[in-house]
């Protein structure tokens, strides 16, 4: 991995030899590696390493974008070129306010890098598959299936303005998903873990929730759909929150008035016990202390109480706004999907998975959804279908797995029929977007499934 | 490519480093891959982008398999590269079983896309030119509050080399965009596209299809259409025929035949991720998938598709495959390894996001072909229907089997014509039953070939360009207008 000494000199370079008014000069660095394993034996294993140079020029209030994926003199010359021919070629953009200015900020938590997690091996990696396969088949599962991947990967941010700031972060996700009866083709089920450091996740206890689930997710029944009381567990909340977040957390979308938040905020849309909000500062969070622009993150509180209150910003739609500043939710910029909720927290409450089922005369309990789209943003309608584990809940008590149900829901009505939040909250990290989410479970009344599949 | 000449002998030395290992198989694949996006909105150029990516993928089986990747261009790279894959290669053979692989005929052979012109050579004031114009005139009235329009362009630059003797280079270059309105009367949001939704269409073609998309001349009315959606009618609930525009048909072939037919997620491997397959081996050559209408293939011949190529990612020759005949499940995608423990064909249908990623299974060209209707007699034949336009939401199951798309427009049909615009329309059904209650498909004149520039796959996440093409069809008794409103 490149030092901080090697990225000035770059950058110094780089900002000697520009004839662009402002200049934002962004490396990442990308140190990765992952096992996956299906039908209990090591199918895939690889390891990548790779960095990346954006560069953003400004002339007046004409940007030019390049990237590369070399270090090199050469090639941050050649691409500093790109970057402003292409600002010379481009129209002003009368919404751009200039690049952010430094700002001091909180710390990155020590927490947030791991070295243990940065130099797990191969061999360790495959040690815990074997451990995972080998517990499944004591208990009888003979097929588990899933990924152990840990990373390390860097940011840094340099702008003219005098934003020049590094960090990095580790993260390691194991996933697990058992099949008790393959040639049935049922018995399925699903645990995972994430943290930044990979000694706190035990391979065998994961692989023990999914082998449990699997093993209860044989006989499986139909249910009609219609409005369910459900129980969802963690994971399944996470994916509510992520969409939630994409249909409307954030102030491009507000600004483009295309957010379930428009006209909305001080109002009560949810159940008065949800609070949710960004923070990379809470101790069970990981991520760097400042985002892509260089600008720390801010605590954003977006729904306190069940109240509507506030969305993340980038420096370009702070620039739209009277008074506005970035709340440090930069993606890569230029980008039409910035800004984001990067370290996206739900609270928790005071009930167990448990309570949740025994409260609960007739209801369903969820182990996750699976492949969500969004139906009607203005309206947070979504829509989705369960997987690896789903349940009907009679008289208090889990009474027999179901085949995996559709539901099309609108989630503010979801989040304001809440009977109980989980006592726990548990982390969860995306391969595709550069987002954490705590979370725990919920209990919601009038879960609407739409229909039904056939395992 | 950057490293210049030097790319063919890095190749040549790492094969030859390949020796010392005496390994049972190996495999260098260079990329270097260039991108361009300019994205115009509400007035603005949002962003003009050019990215680059260069660098190199390992693949050996050792005991099992190992894969590092480097964007090091030096020997010392390559050397490191080698020896991190075969450790993670050996790392692997703790729990694997004996690798086998198809044997299949070896290459030598150079490949270059067809294109007129390289989007790349074009200046930048032509597509900013175009663009803007058509950004403009999207915004039809004030209620349009999002008005876009995008260009994007590939050229990926490709090096592959194997123990076994293979020696592939390739040249392909590919291109679109698009435009989309997106208005909204304070209540309601909704949002028209052309030539489709998320960023437009795309070929493996040159500058020539981009220009072709005519995107100036088509801006007004899919502003207009925008506003209009705010006023038409809620999308009915019921059962009744669906006549699907091809740019949607292009999604259903997509999710419902595409993935389920690809090899590796019917034995497992994608089991914790995207999924297994109802398709599964024992229905081969017995499911009846469709009606006898419907044949569809894996074809990565098919003149300009997203998903054409000259060889794929294993050195296996670009061909086509049939997975739909006559209505009958019959055929795989697959790679090496899924044929030979399978006992089905080669299809070459392995492909790997950039030099970073390992080659998977997955899709080329998905298409659907032709019957014998036309457009116009699908609608003139229908008492009680809707016509749906363009990818709005999609949603499927694990298996493949139960599937709900929304589009962004539908259309009433009522005794044999259009009778009103509809808002919100989705539909939902099973897979097989679906395509079993195909009853009609238009011909070869109204077949459209359409590029989805963003299918993810895998962990790590790969995001792949495949092709649709397809004819308008009609589908009866599908369940439409699902959910509370």
């Amino acid at each position: 991995m490149v030092t901080q000494d090697d990225l000035d000199q770059l950058v110094d370079g780089l900002f000697e030899k520009t004839v662009a008014d402002e200049l934002e000069i962004v490396v990442t660095s990308d140190n990765s590696a992952l096992t996956r394993y299906a039908n209990s034996r090591i199918h895939q294993n690889i390891a990548r390493m790779d960095n990346g140079l954006s560069i953003r020029a400004i002339l007046g209030k004409r940007i030019g974008s390049a990237s590369t994926n070399s270090l090199s003199e050469d090639a941050a010359l050649e691409t500093l070129k790109r970057a402003e021919t292409i600002a010379k070629h481009q129209r002003e953009d009368p919404h751009f306010k200039g690049l952010p200015e430094m700002m001091e900020g909180k710390k990155q938590k020590s927490s947030s890098y791991v070295a243990p997690t940065a130099n797990f091996s191969p061999e360790e990696r495959a040690a815990a598959v074997k451990d995972i396969i080998d517990h499944a088949s004591a208990k009888g599962v003979d097929r588990v299936y899933g990924s152990f991947q840990n990373s390390e990967q860097g940011l840094y941010v340099a702008n003219t303005n005098g934003i020049r700031k590094i960090e990095k972060i580790t993260k390691a996700c194991l996933t697990v998903t058992a099949i008790a009866d393959w040639d049935n083709d049922r018995g399925f089920g699903w645990s995972e873990a994430c943290s930044p450091d990979v000694t706190k996740i035990d391979p065998v206890a994961v692989a023990e929730v999914a082998v449990e689930k699997g093993l209860n997710n044989i006989e499986m029944s139909s249910v009609e759909p219609g409005e369910y009381t459900v129980v969802l567990e963690p994971l399944a909340i996470k994916s509510l929150l992520m969409y939630l977040s994409f249909m409307g957390f954030s102030s491009r979308a507000v600004q483009e008035q295309r957010s379930f938040l428009n006209g909305k905020f001080g109002k009560q849309i949810m159940h008065e016990n949800v609070n949710i909000w960004d923070d990379v500062s809470h101790e069970e969070m990981v991520g760097t202390s400042f985002d892509f622009e260089g600008v720390p993150k801010q605590r954003v509180d977006i729904i306190k109480q069940g109240v509507a209150k506030d969305v993340v910003y980038d420096s370009y739609t702070a620039g739209r706004e009277e008074g506005k500043k970035s709340t440090g939710h930069a993606l890569p910029m230029p980008n039409p999907s910035s800004p984001m909720t990067m370290n996206l927290i739900m609270d928790n409450g005071d009930m167990s998975t448990e309570e949740m089922v025994e409260t609960t005369d007739k209801g369903i309990l969820v182990t996750r959804f699976n492949y969500c789209g969004v139906v009607h943003p203005v309206k947070s309608i979504l829509t989705g279908l369960t997987r690896d584990g789903t349940w009907l809940i009679e008289d208090g008590e889990i009474s027999k797995p179901l085949k995996n149900l559709r539901f099309t829901q609108n989630l503010t009505d979801a989040f304001s029929n809440i009977e109980g939040i989980g006592k726990e909250q548990k982390l969860f990290s995306f391969d595709y977007y550069p987002i954490f989410v705590l979370c725990p479970a919920l209990k919601i009344s009038n879960f609407n499934f739409t229909g039904g599949t056939e395992f | 490519m950057r490293a210049g000449a030097s790319m063919e002998d890095l190749l040549e030395y790492g094969l030859k480093e390949f020796d010392k290992y005496g390994l049972r198989y190996g495999d260098i694949r260079f990329s270097d891959i260039s991108t361009e996006s300019i994205y115009v909105k509400n007035g603005a150029v949002e962003s003009i982008k050019h990215w680059q990516s260069c660098g190199y993928g390992i693949r050996v089986i050792d005991g099992g398999w190992g894969f590092a990747s480097s964007s090091i261009l030096t020997r010392d790279g390559v050397l490191k590269t080698i020896e991190r894959a075969v450790k993670i290669a050996k790392a692997s053979s703790l729990a694997s079983d004996m690798i086998k692989l198809e044997d299949i005929t070896i290459h030598e052979d150079e490949y270059v896309s067809e294109y007129q012109k390289n989007p790349f050579d074009i200046e930048l004031e032509e597509k900013l030119d175009i663009l803007i114009e058509a950004e403009s005139r999207v915004k039809t009235d004030e209620s349009v509050k999002v008005s876009t329009a995008d260009f994007k362009a590939w050229h990926f630059e490709k090096l592959f080399g194997s123990t076994e003797g293979a020696r592939i280079k390739q040249d392909i270059i590919q291109c679109g965009g698009g435009i989309s309105a997106t208005a909204t009367d304070g209540k309601d949001v909704q949002t028209r596209s052309y030539p489709n939704s998320f960023g437009g269409d795309f070929h493996s073609e040159g500058y020539e299809f981009f220009k072709n998309l005519e995107l100036v001349e088509n801006a007004e009315r899919v502003g207009r259409e925008a506003v209009e959606l705010l006023q038409a009618k809620q999308c009915p609930s019921g059962n009744m025929d669906l006549i699907l525009e091809t740019s949607q048909l292009a999604l259903q072939i997509h999710e419902s035949c595409g993935h389920p037919t690809e090899l590796d997620r019917v034995r497992g491997t994608e089991a914790s991720f995207a999924g297994t397959s109802f398709m599964t081996a024992d229905k081969l050559n017995s499911l009846k998938y469709g009606s006898k209408n419907v044949s569809i293939v894996s074809d990565a011949t098919t003149p300009y598709g997203l998903g054409t190529f000259g060889y794929d990612d294993e050195g296996v020759k670009a061909r086509k495959t049939d997975l739909i005949r006559d209505g009958l499940f019959v055929g795989y995608q697959s790679s090496r390894e899924d044929a030979a423990i399978v006992g089905v064909p080669v299809s070459g249908n392995m492909r790997a996001d950039g030099w970073e990623n390992i080659p998977l299974v997955r899709m080329t060209n998905i298409n659907l072909e032709p019957g014998e209707w036309t457009r116009a007699e699908m609608i003139e034949e229908t008492k009680k229907g809707i016509i749906m336009d363009t990818i709005k939401s999609w949603s499927i199951d694990d298996k493949r089997l139960n599937f709900q798309f929304g589009t962004e427009a539908g259309y009433l049909v009522e005794n044999g014509e259009i009778t009103c615009l509809l808002k919100n329309p989705t539909y939902t059904g099973i897979t097989y039953e679906f395509w079993n209650n195909c009853n009609a498909i238009a011909g070869i004149d109204e077949w459209k070939l359409h590029g989805v520039p963003n299918c993810g796959k895998g962990e790590p996440g790969q995001v792949m360009r495949v092709g649709h093409g397809c004819a308008p069809s009609r589908f009866k008794d599908v369940r439409v207008g699902v959910g509370k409103w």
